[in-house]
């Protein structure tokens, strides 16, 4: 899509603000009712997913040029499609969409993405990640204890975050496939980003060689399944590859996962892990991880301006995203008491860290992650829990900042300390 | 562009964060909703981009508010300050205007349990004061501008009513007292609480000046700024330790319906029994609400989706549907609720009726309970086609709603014929009952595309003609009228009441700078 396929949803935006709250059924107090950590920050209308979608019509309609100030409007957002869940309770418009088509725009225009950006993409293009750590180190975390395949058919996708910045996943991930007696092989310091940091940012071109080449990488070593512990990965792979480059890889998130092998009781959750925890549900492995299906028909005019799409449109609105999974889990490990925060799911809060927004503005990033780290505290719960190492990166940035008594684990350390396998 | 010194001394009272002259960030706000119909009335090519400001600024408390609206005095800017902002009522008109954002000014100041009042600044939400009313077992009356809009700017600006209203009235005549810097920047304070520091009451001691502060219509935010309003609060019928609780994913939510309530959709053959009853309803206190839509209207009310409102329509419910009312009796004990389900009964069979929900025609599930109370039905409308606005607004007796609705119908279908709105054979109309007596509320939303200049132009003629019909068939004035000449227009039958409001409109705002916008232009001195 373009931003110029867009410009009658973009034109159809009544500038209600439903776009700033959580779907208004859900609101349960005044401290937890928004959805969108951009317009609790910085305020101006332009930053709110509907205000994203004006400010990206002025420009296609040749109102407006990309000042800077409109370049940090365009990516001071997480790209988290919160907007887009509250909008679509009652209007068929695609927020998120159109803020992803503007930044495309403006790498276009020669005028994107930020210099922190481009600054990560040269060293994703130059050592496979964007942290510009030596690819040799990738697979540093691994250690004898650790049983792999190298002819397996399923990949372990390790991902940049967990190789280079939250080992303690990718240990704790290998561990329990072991314990599962899962084959699976690595790609060791062959393993390329998975492209997520530059699609975010709208560089499409640099984005889509990257997935090609991953796919190619993927096809010659006959992988057939995936695991992923980083919901940024499972959405690049699962839900963004299949739009631009075709593949039958079976993909499949770690909490999704686990909760196959203790259904199929391939591993035992023993041991007591005793705390009381919330969950954070991960943007792109909840209400972003819908994968985007084909839809072919004719747009039907039923009543008068009124239209139905024939056969009808699949939904993607946020519900079939990867929920249930990680509290299948949570639940099942003994000694663990899980409590809800008032956002959840579909409606769940950002943790602040995406879309670019943790290297070009981590200002913004770590106060994202204090107000959803106040919620978790509000549960009363001692620990936070989540399955993405961004997620989690941020998160342990926060509770430093705000010297939190609260603890951060993935979901992943949880259960090995369950079976096992770990403190 | 604003001049530099004066961008600065904005600057200086907001901080260099809470301002913006960016003309992206501009465009946000000059975007509206209904700019397409409003640019199609002058003549213009219908669109949604309206007026520029030259700058947005933030301010964080009524000081900043008060020291902006001095600058504003000073260099001659105008200003118009807004909350949500839907609508081209919350844009500014004057090029030199510059728009004041109330967003970081969201606090619930108090909630005063024994004499139920709040006390609100502007950027609180519906959603949010009924979430922290409920625990106090109370609720506030919360405009059918849906739960993500301010009760601050519907009760001091507007005429507001909502899907609750035939047990909280309208937003108009909940008020109780407010903070208001004058367009000249003074602060005036309205109500006992510069009396005595309580809310309590928008009258008095002395005379009171409600009238002058928004009179019927409300002066849409063309005559200062509010800061602070103390609204009236209700009981909540439910007990106190019933809390707002769903469950499930979106779209398909669960609601804990409290235990004392139910709904009903009676239904009439023919509107003189449908007024009879609605009349009985509404003098006996029976229910929270009592709206009338029309069938294909129904159909939204009740379903989740576009298609499944379509579906709905298509699978028959027209057929069983004709002048029916929605309602739901919320009571506090048993005794309460049956005797109230009882008397519902009786009425609807002393006229003739049936309850579609009893006979499974249309099924509300939890969740639209729930969505009733928030006052989010109304946005359902919007499902049709991203789109609709209302005609007349009628706020007179039950008898001249049903008037408007049959006068209207005629004119509807006209433009339904030609194609440019949606199709609802001329029967689209809400009515609800307010103040359980025999006053009601009428409007006819209707649907149209905003991405067709035909449907645009189509529509804004459809308006003008509803406007003229208003006047020529006697229906009683509109709670919505916008701008001078729309003023004009009414007041020219109607004892030239806009002098009047150009009368305050100048003494109040002696430079002119409060931007008039939707309300009107002052009155120059002679």
């Amino acid at each position: 899509m373009t931003l110029g396929e867009f410009e009658d949803m973009m034109d159809s935006c009544v500038r209600c603000s439903k776009c700033k709250f959580i779907p208004q059924l859900v609101i349960q107090s005044k401290r937890f009712s928004s959805i969108c950590p951009s317009i609790d920050y910085y305020n101006f209308h332009a930053y709110s997913g509907g205000g994203r979608m004006i400010t990206a019509n002025a420009y296609h309609k040749g109102r407006v040029e990309l000042t800077p100030e409109m370049l940090d409007v365009i990516y001071r957002c997480t790209n988290c499609g919160g907007c887009e869940v509250s909008c679509k309770w009652v209007y068929e418009l695609e927020p998120n969409e159109a803020i992803h088509e503007i930044r495309v725009a403006a790498v276009e225009a020669g005028a994107g993405p930020m210099p922190k950006h481009k600054k990560y993409i040269e060293l994703v293009e130059r050592n496979k990640n964007p942290y510009g750590e030596d690819p040799e180190k990738r697979p540093a975390w691994l250690t004898d204890e650790i049983t792999t395949n190298e002819s397996s058919s399923t990949l372990y996708f390790v991902g940049c975050t967990a190789s280079y910045r939250r080992e303690e996943i990718a240990f704790a991930t290998a561990k329990i496939l072991n314990s599962a007696g899962e084959d699976f092989r690595l790609m060791g310091s062959d393993e390329m980003c998975c492209g997520s940091p530059v699609y975010r940012v709208g560089d499409q071109k640099k984005a889509l060689e990257i997935m090609q080449a991953n796919i190619e990488q993927f096809k010659e070593t006959g992988i057939e399944k995936i695991i992923t512990s980083c919901s940024g990965c499972y959405n690049m792979l699962k839900v963004e590859y299949p739009r631009f480059v075709k593949h039958d890889i079976e993909v499949i998130h770690t909490s999704q996962l686990i909760e196959g092998f203790l259904n199929e009781g391939k591993i035992k959750l023993n041991e007591m892990v005793p705390m009381k925890v919330t969950y954070h549900d991960p943007c792109h492995l909840g209400r972003m991880a819908e994968p985007y299906e084909k839809w072919e028909g004719e747009k039907i005019e039923v009543l008068s301006q009124v239209f139905i799409y024939d056969p009808p449109k699949p939904d993607r609105r946020g519900a079939n995203g990867v929920y249930d999974a990680p509290r299948n889990v949570l639940k099942q490990i003994p000694g663990v008491e899980l409590v809800e925060m008032e956002r959840i799911r579909e409606y769940s809060y950002c943790c602040g860290a995406g879309g670019g927004c943790k290297s070009a503005y981590p200002d913004f990033a770590l106060w994202a992650a204090n107000e959803r780290l106040e919620e978790a505290e509000s549960t009363g719960a001692s620990t936070l829990v989540s399955a993405c190492p961004f997620c989690g990166t941020n998160f342990r940035d926060g509770i430093e900042s705000r010297e939190s008594s609260m603890k951060y684990f993935d979901l992943t350390e949880l259960v090995l300390r369950s079976i096992g396998g770990g403190k | 562009m604003l001049e530099k010194n004066v961008y600065e001394s904005f600057m200086k009272i907001v901080g260099e964060r809470n301002i913006s002259q960016d003309p992206a960030v501009m465009d946000s706000y000059a975007f509206q909703w209904c700019n397409e119909i409003e640019s199609a009335q002058r003549g213009d090519e219908p669109q949604r981009f309206g007026v520029r400001p030259l700058a947005v600024v933030l301010p964080a408390s009524t000081e900043e508010v008060q020291s902006i609206v001095k600058a504003c005095n000073e260099h001659k800017v105008t200003f118009k300050a807004f909350c949500t902002g839907m609508g081209p009522w919350a844009g500014v008109s004057d090029p030199r205007a510059i728009q004041i954002d109330l967003r970081r000014m969201n606090r619930i100041i108090e909630i005063d349990e024994k004499n139920m009042y709040a006390v609100i600044e502007p950027y609180v939400i519906n959603a949010e004061l009924q979430s922290e009313l409920f625990p106090y077992g109370l609720m506030h009356h919360a405009q059918g501008a849906g739960p993500q809009t301010s009760p601050l700017a519907s009760h001091t600006s507007f005429v507001g009513p909502g899907f609750t209203s035939p047990y909280t009235g309208f937003s108009g005549r909940n008020v109780l007292g407010v903070e208001w810097v004058l367009p000249d920047g003074e602060i005036l304070r309205l109500g006992s609480f510069d009396h005595n520091g309580k809310w309590f009451t928008g009258d008095g001691p002395g005379i009171s000046l409600r009238g002058v502060m928004r009179g019927w219509l409300g002066a849409y935010g063309g005559l200062g700024v509010f800061t602070k309003a103390a609204i009236r609060l209700f009981s909540w019928p439910a007990p106190k330790d019933w809390k707002w609780k769903t469950s499930g994913t979106i779209p398909e939510y669960n609601w804990d319906i409290p235990p004392f309530w139910k709904m009903f959709v009676l239904n009439f053959e023919e509107w003189e029994e449908y007024k009879a009853a609605m009349y009985e309803l509404s003098d006996r206190e029976v229910t929270m609400v009592a709206t009338t839509s029309a069938p294909e209207g129904l159909a939204a009310l009740f379903t989740n989706t576009k298609q499944e409102a379509i579906e709905t329509i298509f699978a028959g419910l027209l057929a069983k549907t004709r002048n029916y009312i929605v309602m739901l009796v919320a009571a506090h004990t048993r005794r309460e609720f049956e005797f109230r389900t009882k008397l519902v009964r009786l009425i609807m069979e002393k006229y003739g009726g049936n309850d579609l929900i009893e006979e499974g025609v249309t099924v509300p599930k939890p969740m639209h309970y729930g969505e009733t109370v928030r006052n989010m039905l109304g946005g359902h409308a919007f499902r049709f086609s991203n789109c609709f606005q209302s005609t007349h607004g009628g706020m007179d007796t039950i008898a001249m709603a049903v008037r408007l609705a049959q006068l209207n119908q005629t004119v509807k279908q006209k433009y339904i014929d030609k194609g440019v709105i949606g199709d609802d054979r001329g029967l689209g109309v809400w009515i609800t009952s307010y103040e359980s007596g025999h006053m009601a509320h009428m409007e006819t939303p209707t649907v149209y595309d905003p991405t067709s200049v035909e449907s645009c132009l189509g529509y804004a003629a459809y308006q003008d003609e509803c406007n003229q019909m208003d006047l020529d068939e006697a229906l009683g004035m509109p709670f919505f009228i916008v701008g001078d000449d729309v003023h004009n227009f009414y007041a020219e039958r109607t004892m030239h009441y806009a002098d009047w409001i150009r009368k305050i409109k100048a003494a109040f705002d002696p430079n002119g700078v409060s931007d008039p916008s939707h309300y009107v232009k002052g009155d120059r001195k002679k």
